[in-house]
């Protein structure tokens, strides 16, 4: 459900009565107009139990909104909670009893811009290794600008997660379409989410050899991320897709800021993309899904916002192919979902990563 | 394979050996490079059981899970004897008492660690080849090494926590003993004063003689006892520091204790330096009153200066006593060692300035010639 009014009264009048019992996933596009410390206190009032978080974007059957609320349903809700701290790596997973022939689901938005994530999702992993299956995004402003951007009763907050387990079956579609240029290089010294050595030498120097001559562009002061947004670099993996991470920006001693960390001597390629491979990878997330469903009731979409940055008006035909997919496979369910700064999934049920770049379709039956 | 192939895969595998012996921590080390093998070959768990005795217990796991504790012998349905370097297998319920975590199918590879156990690797996909077993081996062989070293970091960490309990203990035991020794010694001395003035005319020469014999003793002992006191309280972990001009402290000591007429003590200029007033004090005072105590020289002279060595200062105090035998030099130093029967030396005063030396991170030591002299050198950092 997208809920487009202002209204706090009216916008929780519609989470109520389109969750009833259930709890709601809400996904707000940042640039909606309204108090969101006042919709928490309404919420609880009304004792609507939710988690959710703010968006550049969000996507609501085929179409992309900067405003509004989408609304899913969370049912068979094991356990709804809040980790503070992400950066400071100051928390502890709570325990959960698994039952063993049960199909588990976990949903969770992290505050994108915050650091540490792949510790966070390590540690949810660690906690609950393959007993249930995971899914989720990282919220936060395109102004890059960190802030607090993720909700739940107990408030609004930054540097944290928020995380659903619910009693479910999910299936879980994870691809990029981005392809190997040239590679592999290691990190040889990287901190956090920068890079600051590849193959022991200046990082930037030995992107920028490759970059300009696979795409015939030069770097200048000014054209980093409207050359780079094309050339993510991609960790090496066995056996799936490479894990992509985003080059945002260069800083003045030729360090590379991605979004999502890396570590020291982390092997990876330099990638690119085209509107045909994009496209076609996001089809192939959503077919992968769909072909391990039997019978979905919704459909969360988190593809990452630097491929909207990346496919401009194009995106419109990644998302129809998405939904298409969805749609002709399972006419009557509904879809959400949001432009996210990182995304989460285990990939192809393997150890639980933190991507950029990348689309995670997930059906939850 | 292709060439391309052969250095992604030694690169990687620089990868998995990179993240080896980071930490001496074990469950940060088996997390570092476990975590990083299961992210890269995208497998789903990683545990290891060690054999203690005749059991099999689990001393690691991703995803954490439940813990193992089962004999060796009899219970094991997997021959993990049989396993030499690595083994690869299909899931089957024989893994069902060896896992943390449940399984139900997939694929699992075990590596033999020797003495550190057997390492599990789980995946649920068809993804393990014996191919890429055999390169991790090297790898894993690492790995081993470096759960060893975190082992005797751990044992030596212990050893050395131990060690400071027990130091602590014993301080704190001097320190209560010390003061417990003081009361009964101040009756004694009380008393004995009572006897002498109350009773002096009742006491020939001999009872008057031996009254003096206590005294004296009972003074050796409270010396003693303050020396004890000193030795026990100076810690290494309670070192306060601040700028301090040797100097004033020199005269400070001089102005405290008794120079005889007949010793003459030259002071050279000494610095300005980082430390704790009270025991640079302490440190000098004893060397200077140790000189004159046991100078025999009608013209005795006592020289205090120091030299720029450059992180550290050398300081000296020069007398021209009676002298050291070579074979004491490193005797005197040790608590209640004392050279000679004399009612001022308690054997602790060169115990005191060595345990202030070492709490600087200084040397002492000495040179000396018998009829001679002696010249005690201490290094202070600068």
């Amino acid at each position: 459900m997208l809920i487009t009014t202002t209204h706090i009264d009216d916008i929780v009048a519609s989470i109520s009565n389109h969750i009833k019992e259930d709890s709601a996933l809400l996904s707000i596009g940042e640039h909606t107009e309204i108090d969101i410390e006042q919709l928490i206190k309404a919420l609880n009032i009304a004792e609507v139990k939710f988690i959710g978080g703010l968006f550049p974007k969000v996507i609501h059957g085929n179409t992309i909104l900067e405003k509004g609320i989408v609304v899913n349903t969370l049912n068979h809700v094991e356990e709804l909670y809040v980790v503070n701290n992400i950066s400071l790596q100051n928390y502890t997973i709570p325990q959960i009893n698994f039952e063993k022939d049960e199909g588990y689901s976990l949903f969770t938005y992290v505050d994108g811009l915050t650091s540490n994530i792949s510790h966070y999702l390590s540690e949810l992993y660690e906690n609950y290794g393959m007993q249930t299956n995971y899914f989720g995004g990282g919220a936060g402003s395109l102004t890059l600008e960190q802030k607090p951007c993720v909700i739940c009763n107990e408030g609004f907050f930054q540097d944290a997660a928020v995380v659903c387990v619910m009693r479910m079956h999910s299936r879980i579609g994870v691809r990029h379409g981005w392809s190997k240029v040239k590679g592999p290089f290691i990190v040889t010294k990287a901190e956090g989410n920068v890079i600051k050595e590849i193959n022991w030498k200046n990082p930037f120097e030995v992107y920028k050899k490759v970059v300009e001559a696979h795409s015939n562009k030069v770097f200048t002061d000014d054209n980093f991320f409207d050359i780079a947004k094309g050339y993510p670099f991609g960790i090496v993996k066995d056996n799936a897709e490479c894990i992509v991470r985003d080059p945002l920006m260069v800083n003045d001693k030729g360090e590379l800021i991605c979004v999502g960390e890396l570590e020291d001597n982390t092997l990876v390629d330099i990638l690119n993309g085209n509107e045909e491979t994009l496209i076609n990878a996001a089809q192939r997330a959503a077919e992968e899904s769909v072909n391990q469903a039997t019978h979905p009731r919704k459909a969360i979409i988190i593809d990452c916002i630097s491929r909207i940055l990346f496919l401009e008006d194009n995106f419109e035909k990644e998302l129809d192919a998405i939904t298409k997919t969805i749609s002709n496979a399972y006419p009557n369910i509904s879809i959400g979902g949001a432009l996210t700064l990182g995304e989460i999934s285990s990939y192809g049920e393997g150890y639980l990563d933190f991507y950029n770049k990348t689309v995670v379709v997930g059906l939850f039956e | 394979m292709k060439i391309e192939n052969h250095i992604t895969t030694i690169l990687q595998l620089y990868e998995f050996s990179m993240a080896i012996g980071k930490s001496l921590d074990y469950k940060e080390s088996c997390d570092m490079f476990l975590k990083l093998i299961l992210k890269r070959k995208n497998f789903n768990a990683a545990w290891i059981l060690e054999k203690e005795d005749s059991m099999m217990l689990s001393t690691y796991a991703i995803p954490i899970g439940k813990s193992i504790q089962l004999k060796f012998d009899t219970n094991l349905k997997v021959d993990l004897n049989s396993i030499e370097d690595f083994k690869y297998f299909e899931y089957s319920n024989d893994f069902d008492t060896l896992s943390p975590i449940g399984i139900d199918k997939g694929h699992i590879a075990v590596f033999n660690l020797k003495e550190q156990g057997y390492l599990f690797l789980f995946s649920k996909k068809d993804n393990i080849t014996i191919e890429d077993l055999s390169q991790l081996q090297p790898v894993i062989d690492k790995f081993t090494m470096s759960l060893k070293a975190c082992k005797a970091f751990k044992q030596q960490q212990s050893l050395l926590n131990n060690l400071e309990v027990r130091n602590q203990e014993l301080s704190d035991y001097a320190h209560m003993v010390s003061h417990d020794l003081k009361s009964p010694l101040r009756s004694i001395d009380t008393l004995t004063t009572w006897l002498r003035d109350d009773y002096s005319d009742k006491f020939d020469n001999n009872g008057k003689e031996q009254i003096k014999l206590i005294r004296n003793s009972v003074e050796k002992m409270d010396t003693l006892i303050n020396g004890i006191l000193e030795y026990s309280t100076i810690n290494k972990n309670q070192i306060e520091t601040y700028d301090v001009n040797l100097n004033t402290v020199i005269d400070a000591i001089l102005n405290s204790i008794q120079v005889p007429e007949h010793i003459t003590i030259i002071k050279n200029e000494l610095p300005v330096i980082h430390g704790d007033k009270y025991r640079l004090q302490q440190l000098f005072q004893n060397l200077i009153v140790n000189a004159i105590a046991y100078n025999d020289k009608t013209q005795g002279e006592i020289e205090i200066g120091m030299k720029d060595a450059g992180v550290f200062w050398e300081f000296f105090v020069k007398d021209n006593g009676k002298g050291i035998e070579a074979v004491y030099f490193d005797k005197i130093f040790k608590t209640f060692e004392s050279l000679e029967s004399n009612v001022n030396s308690t054997g602790i005063g060169l115990s005191i300035v060595k345990k202030i030396v070492d709490l600087y991170k200084g040397n002492i030591w000495l040179t000396s010639e018998i009829g001679q002299g002696t010249t005690f050198y201490f290094t202070l950092k600068k």
